[in-house]
């Protein structure tokens, strides 16, 4: 039993800070928070290079052949980062290509991805906001060999990006997941701004959009099955993103609390921010053990796997909100201003909070999976 | 990362699980002598004192091996050890600091339960700040002779001999002039009394010593070694026992599941009442961390890479957990989690508190309450998780100005 990287994993961990903290940092970041896109071309096709994007996607169609811990490091690094980009709606939506997709739809999609030159994003829930699959309002009815959808869907992140968008929809076979290209007619997006710069939202109409047989993704009426199994990833990655920007707020902290002086001493030789700090670190490491748990369990199919991914949501959601806050008091005045980079990495970590469930929904599904 | 167990250890888990089954008192032990009985039934079975070295009676076992078997005891609630501090703390401190003669005369006799043992340190006035404890101890030349007062004994009442901490010099800085003794309880120089505490048991002891007499030869290292000596048997108390501690946890909550499926409140189930839901979901949640927080520090210790300072951040996690946990508890049961006798039968009266004595839920609440003082409270863990693995600068202290 090793709870510690293994010496590649360790490997792909420092590649990441390395490439991150030179190609990311916190200015280019603000210039990308500016940006209409929002995202670098330049440094999703890099990524690309460097093996991330088909990171866990088979050899076969350009990929690595590696898991959700390998994942859950990069994520915790673009969290340490505040990276701005399409990086895990898109894994996520190829992992659920390659789980469940035809030789066809592998190999329009999968490749592309590896390569750089496909984006892709999830769009799971409709205008109240449930995340249990059962609850999926949007309708797909079927009109001659394809299908016609019509709803709402919220908080699709990267939309604007994508080339290709997974929505669940509810067929008279039960719920299903649509591929869906952003050209379809009928398919109108809203952006949606938020507090997250880095993290960019909208709002679809599907307006009776039109497609044919072949963008089922897996057969119609499993997609409770398949959008279960991809939520239980997307609440690890999610976890793992928020774990590194609490983190870094924790890192931010302490190195303040050295050189800050009042009272003619440094703040951090005072109890009170000392405790603090160290409450802080309390919480990100425990944070570390449920995220990398959690992904350990998802890779090797583990009993306890979907209760893991739920715990690591429910803890890391409030762990991170609660450590990137205290990180601005720990800071003082100074931690409130824009200019100050704080703000980047407590805004990820809260935008990433009620995503794929928020932590009183996975604590319900907790309560299930024990109880039931 | 891989968080399988190996076949050899599955194999040595199936092995123990089926010892414990097969050997696990089936009534509740009174008496001190059933206690040292079953201690003997685990020491014949090779289940006490397996991290020691071999050539004083243990098996060098891997971290992981002695947690398994603390984990298995725990998952049929076995009674604990009787010798628990003499086998964890004093057994190593003899064996790291310890001359041949005290290793020959003391290290057997704690294995076997022959002797028991508690730890002489904590005093009225010399709690946190430890090292200013006033407990002397005078060179007579052919003996110390001991005079002072402790304070938190577990065991104290049934300890044939303690592990002390004393001044033998004053005039130098404090943390210099304590030094380390094994001192035989049972003398007319040390009187031991039970100290009653918010739970109505008597886990702790005071205990006298006047002009109590101390063999030149039970002195522990050198002279002026003693808070050295200390700073390195606290760090024998973390990590072996945490997965036993989750396991203890996790009985307790299924324990509470039940009772919340067996209390109707408003022509319901309590189970089914979104906010007693959302209260049990969360101490799970918390519970699985502790679970995986422990195996990460585990799988450390497995690869003997000692856990240093860090092991604070385990205290004060588990205890400040434990106190959350039976908060929560309390408030989903209201007043029946506070009763001491007169439950209900169909709500459980057994709870595996973290002290390894299955009591009741009262017990287990007022019980969380010392997690977060004694070795070290989470004030104190803080202060070293801090200045120790964060490197932030210490505080002034008055103690240490000149």
């Amino acid at each position: 039993m090793d709870f510690a990287f293994s010496g590649d994993q360790q490997l792909l961990k420092n590649a990441a800070r390395a490439f991150l903290d030179e190609r990311c940092t916190s200015a280019v970041v603000r210039g990308l928070w500016d940006d209409p896109r929002g995202e670098s071309e330049a440094m999703w096709k890099d990524m690309a290079q460097l093996g991330w994007l088909g990171l866990s996607l088979p050899e076969a169609y350009g990929g690595s052949g590696l898991g959700m811990v390998e994942t859950a490091i990069l994520l915790d690094e673009m969290g340490r980062a505040a990276y701005p980009g399409p990086y895990l709606p898109t894994v996520l939506a190829a992992h659920a290509v390659d789980s469940a997709g035809t030789t066809e739809q592998k190999n329009r999609w999968l490749p592309a991805i590896a390569t750089g030159g496909a984006r892709a994003t999830t769009a799971f829930v409709d205008a109240d906001l449930a995340w249990d699959p059962q609850s999926t309002a949007t309708r797909a009815e079927k009109v001659g060999a394809g299908w016609r959808l019509s709803g709402a869907k919220q908080f699709v992140a990267w939309a604007h990006v994508a080339d290709v968008l997974l929505v669940p929809a509810r067929t008279p076979d039960g719920v299903t997941l649509f591929l869906v290209e952003p050209a379809a007619a009928g398919l109108t997006m809203k952006p949606v701004t938020a507090i997250d710069m880095g993290t960019r939202w909208a709002a679809l109409t599907l307006d009776g959009v039109t497609v044919g047989a072949d963008a089922i993704l897996g057969a119609p009426g499993n997609g409770e099955r398949l959008v279960w199994e991809l939520l239980r990833r997307a609440a690890v990655a999610a976890a793992a993103e928020m774990l590194g920007a609490a983190r870094r707020c924790l890192d931010m902290s302490v190195g303040y609390a050295k050189v800050r002086e009042q009272f003619g001493q440094p703040i951090g030789s005072f109890q009170a921010i000392r405790h603090k700090c160290a409450e802080m670190l309390l919480s990100v490491e425990n944070s570390h053990a449920a995220v990398y748990y959690a992904a350990w369990a998802l890779d090797a199919k583990a009993e306890d796997a979907a209760l893991a991914a739920s715990v690591a949501k429910s803890y890391v959601s409030e762990a991170a909100r609660h450590v990137c806050g205290e990180a601005i008091q720990v800071h003082g005045g100074i931690g409130f201003t824009w200019e100050y980079d704080l703000h980047l990495y407590m805004k990820r970590a809260k935008a990433l909070e009620p995503m794929y469930g928020d932590a009183d929904w996975h604590r319900e599904q907790i309560l299930r999976l024990v109880t039931e | 990362m891989d968080l399988r167990y190996s076949p050899d250890d599955l194999a040595f888990r199936d092995a123990t699980r089926r010892w414990f089954e097969a050997n696990v008192p089936t009534t509740e032990l009174k008496t001190l002598g059933e206690r040292r009985e079953w201690h003997r039934t685990l020491f014949d079975g090779g289940y006490v004192g397996m991290g020691w070295p071999r050539e004083y009676g243990g098996q060098d076992a891997r971290a992981l091996r002695q947690a398994i078997v603390a984990d298995e005891m725990a998952r049929v609630n076995a009674p604990p050890t009787i010798n628990g501090l003499g086998i964890g703390i004093v057994g190593p401190t003899i064996i790291h600091h310890g001359t041949e003669a005290q290793k020959q005369r003391y290290l057997k006799k704690i294995l076997a339960a022959d002797e028991l043992w508690c730890q002489l340190y904590s005093e009225p006035n010399a709690g946190s700040d430890l090292a200013s404890l006033r407990t002397r101890a005078e060179d007579k030349g052919d003996h110390f002779e001991v005079n002072g007062q402790k304070i938190w004994t577990s065991y104290g009442a049934i300890s044939d001999w303690g592990l002390l901490l004393a001044r033998t010099d004053t005039s130098v800085a404090k943390h210099r002039g304590i030094s380390c003794f094994l001192i035989n309880i049972h003398q007319p120089g040390v009187d031991v009394r039970p100290l009653k505490q918010v739970t109505g048991n008597q886990e702790f002891c005071e205990v006298f010593m006047t002009g109590a007499r101390v063999e030149k030869s039970d002195l522990v290292g050198r002279l002026g070694q003693g808070w050295e000596i200390a700073q390195t048997t606290l760090s024998y108390e973390r990590g072996g026992n945490s997965l036993a501690r989750v396991t203890r946890y996790t009985s307790a909550f299924h324990e509470l599941v039940k009772a919340t499926r067996a209390l109707r409140r408003a022509g319901r189930p309590l189970i089914d009442d979104p906010l007693v839901r959302a209260k049990l979901g969360r101490i799970y949640a918390e519970l699985e961390v502790q679970r995986y927080a422990a195996l990460r520090v585990l799988s450390a210790l497995d690869k003997g890479e000692g856990p240093g300072a860090a092991s604070s951040i385990t205290k004060l996690s588990y205890s400040e957990f434990e106190k959350r946990y039976f908060e929560l508890a309390l408030e989903i049961l209201g007043p029946y989690g506070q009763v001491t006798a007169g439950l209900p039968e169909q709500l459980s009266t057994r709870v595996s508190a973290s002290s390894g004595h299955g009591e009741t839920w009262a017990y287990a609440y007022l019980w969380s309450r010392a997690g977060t003082i004694y070795s070290g409270s989470s004030e104190i863990q803080k202060n070293v998780i801090g200045e120790r693995v964060l490197g932030l600068p210490k505080e002034t202290r008055a103690d240490r100005v000149k």
